[in-house]
């Protein structure tokens, strides 16, 4: 028992090396899942064989994607009225109410549509995704597909991240318009700018630049939830209650992630495209 | 390293589970058109030689070969195209659950050959009808009873005609009737179908009924393997025990002395 007598610098740095350990193990789990789903993949087609069905991506877009329209909406709505709003009284003091349409714009275009998407969806399609194929892999379902000579990366995580990846943008693009709809009636209600003069506004404020920056970022976004999802869920332990303790974790680690990676994303984009 | 001729071959397989040693020195062979029936109490690791062959698993050390292929050594698409050659029946069917009766036996068709979907229906619907599931093919597995589970999930195992079938712990649970109809099938896929089967069990009337030749697993190792009416006969006493259903004898010691004594 070393431990017991152990100084606290000792346990603390134990504490430390212990923690990142277990976080480069993580990392490193991740990377290879999404390197293997890849591989798994193209061996397939390389093969000059269909990855997986049309219908079964199609599920899954429809999950991820159009059912969750009306929940990107709103909340973006609620937020693109609530941010106009409260900068609006600010800027009014100044008299340059008139930047409104273009701070909610390229705010949303660039970093809240995309984050506020890739937090709704971690949340509600990945805690589906662990929960889903963490109950496949206690029943055996998982064992049995790859008992068969079936590829379980390429049958069940590759559908699953290629819908996300791609509907990710598109649910940033709901999420930024609806954002920006809202604004337009905050600014028409409260501020009298008008609608054609809102759209002008944010015409001459939103550059390409912000938009492709919040698509790259949503396309990142929608890989990563899918990967940490079904990463957690093909590697739970322990029945039902693993089942449960991993889809917490996996909706946690996505969110975190998620923001440390758009934080990180912002740094060096902004070190070497400066404003 | 001479190549072998067997259908399965298992050479000194060590396998553990952190501490807990599970195989010591394994070696196990199975001959083509065998059907060898594993026996050995609960968590005595029937169902991880099963795994192991399957290459689902992999031993700590050791070599495993099914027929000249090294299941061991195998990379990921080599492994993939050995495991059609298998067919795998697990002790809780593992069906997928949210793919009917017909889909899930569809699977391994669809996603592994060329046939046309009059071809999957065809043979499907002939593996069903084998297993005498074909009026439930559009249930989905929770509408389904234990035994009904079993039968798709051994039909799903026989839908690419392979040349060897695991099944574990085939008649655990299935009333009698059902069993039965469960053991012909095994025994008529190796007459007509020249199917080589492994059964793992700790069902004595399914495993004499099945099995050419049994084998008892006993803390990692094949202790006594003989055809079927000689392991009746054994006179290892933990076989005589196991057997026997007995409290009395060396399994609940936990004694190796016995084993010895041959």
């Amino acid at each position: 028992m070393a431990n017991a007598h152990a100084q606290p610098p000792v346990l603390v740095a134990q504490g430390i090396g212990h923690l990142s350990r277990n976080f480069l193990r993580e990392v490193g789990g991740v990377f290879w899942f999404i390197v293997n789903t890849f591989q798994e993949t193209f061996e397939r087609i390389q093969k000059g064989r269909v990855p997986f069905r049309a219908t079964s991506f199609f599920r899954h877009t429809q999950r991820a994607g159009v059912d969750s329209v009306p929940l990107a909406g709103l909340v973006s709505f609620f937020l693109g009225l609530t941010m106009a709003l409260l900068t609006g009284y600010q800027l009014q003091r100044f008299g340059t109410e008139r930047l409104i349409p273009g701070l909610v714009a390229i705010g949303f275009t660039r970093e809240l549509g995309p984050l506020l998407t890739g937090i709704m969806l971690a949340a509600r399609i990945g805690a589906a995704y662990t929960a889903e194929l963490g109950t496949m892999q206690v029943s055996e379902e998982v064992e049995a597909i790859e008992a068969m000579g079936i590829g379980p990366l390429r049958f069940l995580v590759a559908p699953r991240m290629l819908a996300l990846v791609l509907l990710m943008p598109c649910l940033s693009t709901v999420s930024n318009i609806a954002a920006i709809f809202a604004s337009s009636l905050v600014c028409k209600a409260y501020f009298s700018i008008a609608f054609p003069y809102f759209l002008d506004l944010v015409k001459d404020s939103l550059l390409i630049r912000d938009i492709i920056t919040g698509i790259l970022k949503s396309f990142l976004f929608g890989l990563l939830i899918s990967a940490i999802a079904c990463y957690r869920g093909l590697t739970v332990k322990g029945g039902a209650a693993g089942v449960g303790t991993a889809t917490t974790s996996s909706v946690v680690t996505a969110i975190t992630a998620v923001i440390g990676f758009d934080t990180l994303y912002n740094v060096v984009y902004t070190t070497f495209y400066p404003i | 390293m001479t190549t072998p001729t067997h259908m399965v071959e298992l050479r000194d397989v060590q396998m553990q589970f952190e501490e807990k040693k599970v195989l010591d020195d394994f070696s196990l062979k199975v001959e083509p058109r065998e059907r060898l029936v594993i026996m050995g109490q609960s968590g005595s690791g029937k169902s991880t030689i099963l795994r192991l062959i399957l290459g689902t698993l992999r031993p700590n050390s050791g070599t495993i070969f099914f027929k000249d292929s090294e299941i061991t050594r195998l990379q990921r698409r080599k492994l993939q195209a050995v495991r059609q050659h298998m067919g795998m029946v697990y002790q809780y069917s593992a069906l997928l659950s949210s793919r009917n009766v017909h889909s899930n036996v569809a699977l391994p068709l669809e996603e592994l050959t060329d046939k046309s979907r009059d071809e999957i229906d065809k043979i499907v619907d002939e593996k069903l009808d084998l297993v005498g599931m074909k009026d439930s093919k559009e249930l989905l597995p929770e509408e389904l009873s234990g035994g009904m589970r079993k039968r798709v999930a051994l039909a799903r195992a026989l839908v690419l005609e392979p040349e060897l079938i695991l099944l574990d712990e085939p008649s655990a649970g299935l009333d009698p009737v059902i069993a039965s109809v469960i053991n012909e099938l095994i025994i008529s896929l190796s007459d007509t179908a020249k199917v080589t089967s492994i059964t793992v069990t700790h069902e004595m009337d399914s495993a004499f009924r099945i099995g050419t030749r049994m084998a008892m697993l006993y803390q990692g190792k094949i202790i006594e393997e003989a055809e079927a009416e000689k392991f009746k006969q054994s006179k290892n006493p933990v076989v005589a025990q196991f057997l026997s259903g007995s409290t009395e004898g060396p399994i609940l010691e936990g004694s190796l002395d016995a084993i010895t004594k041959k």
